[in-house]
């Protein structure tokens, strides 16, 4: 036992720095370099026509180019990544803050500065979700304080993309590449780093199976349709997929060996995925459709266990904790 | 050369049989120390069920400031076992009677004007004290008789919501203090005493029922923590499924401190409340205690590692520790640990200093409020920073980690749905 404990260890080790490496430099920078162009993109489409049907589409590209390093809760992103996704909402705080400074008309609505104070709730791409797509905010017009608004938010989210971006090609992208490094005091070992980003792939998929389908399937009883992710945007499915291949690819870029298992259990829930019939989970009060979503959702666990034994367990490593561990 | 490997290995063999800490009497303090917490916490409890019947018996401003003040003193006890919460699933099913939050008050009682119902909760703003005759999720329900049983069995978590919280902690807080109407600014709850007078006296309406309501959800308190004292005991369910595996038992003592300075403190308590600048995001936001309940959350996680608790009345729990366990296998790790426990204290002191120096914690919360942010986010890091050092000792104790042999999915792709 001591024996094979000593071997993973060691396995762990000679491999750490490579994958990791690997993961930074194939996956995570150039996420978070997409993720700032698509901001970028959004905020100058909103700089042209600030309305909602205008914006639709590049608000969209900014969630997808999101949903590939979204999940990487690390370094800049640990506090970071709040203002730019805060959900789940259950006391509707989205919604208040954005009717009261509408309302209100209050200042920090149109000016970029002061807007990087207000509550997260009004910031990212939720709140701008509820502003392209809800019908108590999506009508506003060119001109408004609503429109004025959406130009402020935009701007925000690609200046919180830029300093994310900078934040890790600058700064942690060294504090990672350095673990166990004389004066690294967040890393000790290349293992930590290697386990740190391991969790971050583990911590996506349980999140995206308890929460992003949890939320809405909630009981057979009682399902409730408006807790899922996205679902004002019909995006809801969309980002279960994209954000557990974001994992898988995470994965894959950790390990230098080939993942059969791993990639085998993403082909498959791609395939049970095709078979949901409202992408924003809206019919999981019908059993038969509920029943598809609850597939999904078994087959994002089946993801998670595949990594689990194709990286975990070859490299000796047990996850860490992770932010969602509260309740 | 080939004898010195075999001497090293020899020796990294025998280390365990030398080891002066056992793991079993690691778990006998640590299960110690859980009683003695929730015993504290009972006897805090009646002194508060005490309090809280002379309120009713004769409200006056004395009346209500001496149950504000037992709620307060049973607070610190309590917060020091939340530790013990997440790694056991005994503890974590039974929390939130006691301890849930946050809360949608307007289910109780009447909230101010302002309030608004959420679009999650259609029964935030349902003020069970004002309507005996309610419909809850389709069922009509007669709370003429405001009971522990009602708000138990019915109430609480009313349609599946988290939020419809109608008992514990939170929701008598609410009943003694009432609603923060400052925001931003100083100033706690501010309810009269003559929210509990009879006759013409009585403001808000519906005194006696706010007062039956009062009682009954400080019953509730008292009974769901005799439960707990009972669970700890020397035969309780809770003492022998953590003593029962050894390295499961670590494991979870160290899962307890992980998760709490994680992701539930640092994470969901004191960092959202501050970006999202929400002086409700408090934890115990109508009486302006969130100074006291952080600090001893973080004193708890310190106590298990130390294996020493401070009673109510002075005296000290204390026995072999994980402290003590670490430092056989690594002393560098449990200096290490054991400053990091120390920083945080030393910061969610200072978040404690300076709301009784005036400064109340959701007045931190303000927006822009760079002295606030500083004293949060201090706390905040001085948690995640711990959190690597528990990681760290969960690897170096090599404590068997996860039971891969669970994954039905793995082992038999047929038990899934295709």
């Amino acid at each position: 036992m001591r024996y094979a404990l000593l071997l993973c260890a060691s396995l762990a080790a000679s491999h750490a720095a490579a994958g990791v490496e690997d993961a930074l430099t194939h996956d995570i920078l150039p996420g978070f370099a997409g993720f700032t162009a698509a901001s970028t993109a959004l905020a100058e489409a909103a700089g042209a026509d600030c309305t909602a049907p205008a914006l639709r589409a590049p608000w969209n590209a900014a969630f997808d180019a999101w949903t590939r390093i979204g999940d990487v809760r690390l370094g800049p992103s640990e506090t970071g990544a709040l203002s730019v996704v805060f959900w789940p909402d259950a006391r509707g705080f989205t919604p208040k803050t954005l009717s009261r400074m509408i309302s209100g008309e209050e200042p920090a609505g149109r000016d970029l500065e002061a807007f990087a104070h207000v509550s997260i709730a009004a910031r990212g791409l939720f709140a701008l979700e509820q502003m392209l797509y809800d019908d108590a905010f999506a009508g506003y017009e060119s001109g408004s304080y609503g429109c004025a608004l959406v130009q402020t938010m935009t701007a925000d989210l690609a200046a919180q993309a830029g300093a994310l971006e900078s934040g890790w090609r600058d700064g942690f992208a060294q504090v990672i590449l350095s673990a166990g490094e004389a004066g690294n005091a967040t890393y000790l070992s290349p293992e930590e780093a290697l386990r740190a980003v391991y969790t971050q792939v583990l911590s996506s998929l349980e999140f995206t199976a308890d929460t992003r389908l949890g939320r809405p399937l909630g009981t057979f009883e009682r399902p409730r349709p408006t807790r899922a992710e996205a679902w004002r945007s019909g995006r809801s499915l969309r980002n279960v997929l994209l954000d557990a291949a974001a994992a898988k690819d995470l994965a894959v870029a950790l390990a230098d060996w080939e993942m059969p298992a791993t990639e085998a259990a993403m082909d498959r829930l791609e395939q049970v995925a095709a078979r949901v019939t409202d992408p924003a989970f809206q019919d999981v009060e019908d059993p038969a459709a509920r029943l598809r979503v609850e597939i999904v959702q078994q087959h994002v666990r089946a993801l998670h266990d595949a990594i689990e034994q194709e990286l975990g367990l070859p490299l000796g490593l047990t996850p860490g904790f992770n932010s969602q561990d509260g309740d | 050369m080939k004898r010195a490997t075999s001497t090293a290995l020899a020796l990294l063999l025998a280390t365990p049989a030398l080891a002066a800490t056992d793991k079993a009497a690691v778990l006998d303090t640590y299960a110690d120390i859980a009683l003695a917490g929730y015993e504290d916490s009972l006897t805090t409890a009646k002194a508060l069920q005490e309090a809280v019947a002379a309120l009713i018996a004769s409200p006056s401003e004395e009346t209500l400031a001496a149950a504000r003040s037992a709620w307060l003193a049973a607070r610190n006890p309590y917060q020091q076992t939340e530790v013990f919460r997440f790694g056991n699933p005994i503890v974590d099913d039974w929390e939130g009677k006691v301890n849930a939050w946050p809360l949608d008050e307007g289910l109780i009682d009447y909230v101010d004007g302002s309030y608004m119902e959420s679009d999650e909760n259609e029964y935030a703003a349902l003020n069970i004290i004002a309507n005996p005759q309610v419909t809850l999720a389709g069922q009509a329900v007669d709370a003429t008789e405001i009971t522990p049983e009602l708000i138990a069995d019915t109430l609480n978590e009313a349609d599946g919501i988290e939020t419809n919280v109608a008992r514990g902690y939170h929701a008598i807080e609410f009943l003694l203090w009432g609603q923060d109407l400052n925001g931003t600014g100083p100033g706690a709850g501010d309810r009269p005493y003559t929210d509990y007078a009879s006759g013409d006296a009585c403001t808000g309406g519906n005194c006696d029922r706010r007062a039956d309501y009062l009682k009954a959800a400080t019953d509730l308190l008292v009974s769901d923590l005799e439960e707990m004292v009972a669970a700890w005991g020397a035969e309780g369910d809770a003492r022998e499924t953590v003593t029962a595996d050894e390295n499961a038992g670590i494991t979870a003592i160290l899962t307890g401190m992980g998760s709490l300075s994680y992701g539930e403190q640092a994470g969901e308590r004191m960092r959202l409340g501050l970006m999202l600048n929400d002086p409700e995001e408090e934890h115990d936001c109508f009486s302006d205690n969130t100074h006291n309940s952080h600090y001893y959350d973080g004193k708890g996680i310190q106590n298990v590692y130390l294996g020493s608790y401070t009673r109510i009345d002075g005296s000290a729990v204390e026995g072999p520790s994980l402290s003590a366990l670490v430092a056989e296998t690594d002393p560098a790790l449990d200096a290490e640990m054991t400053a990091k426990l120390d920083t945080t204290m030393e910061k969610l002191g200072a978040i404690k200093t300076a709301a009784e120096g005036g400064f109340a914690y959701d007045q931190m919360l303000a927006p822009g409020d760079e002295k606030g942010e500083e004293l949060v986010m201090g706390g905040v890091d001085a948690l995640i920073d711990q959190t690597r050092t528990i990681e760290r000792i969960v690897s170096a104790l090599d404590l068997g980690g996860i039971d891969f042999e669970g994954s039905d999915s793995l082992d038999n792709p047929g038990s899934v749905f295709q």
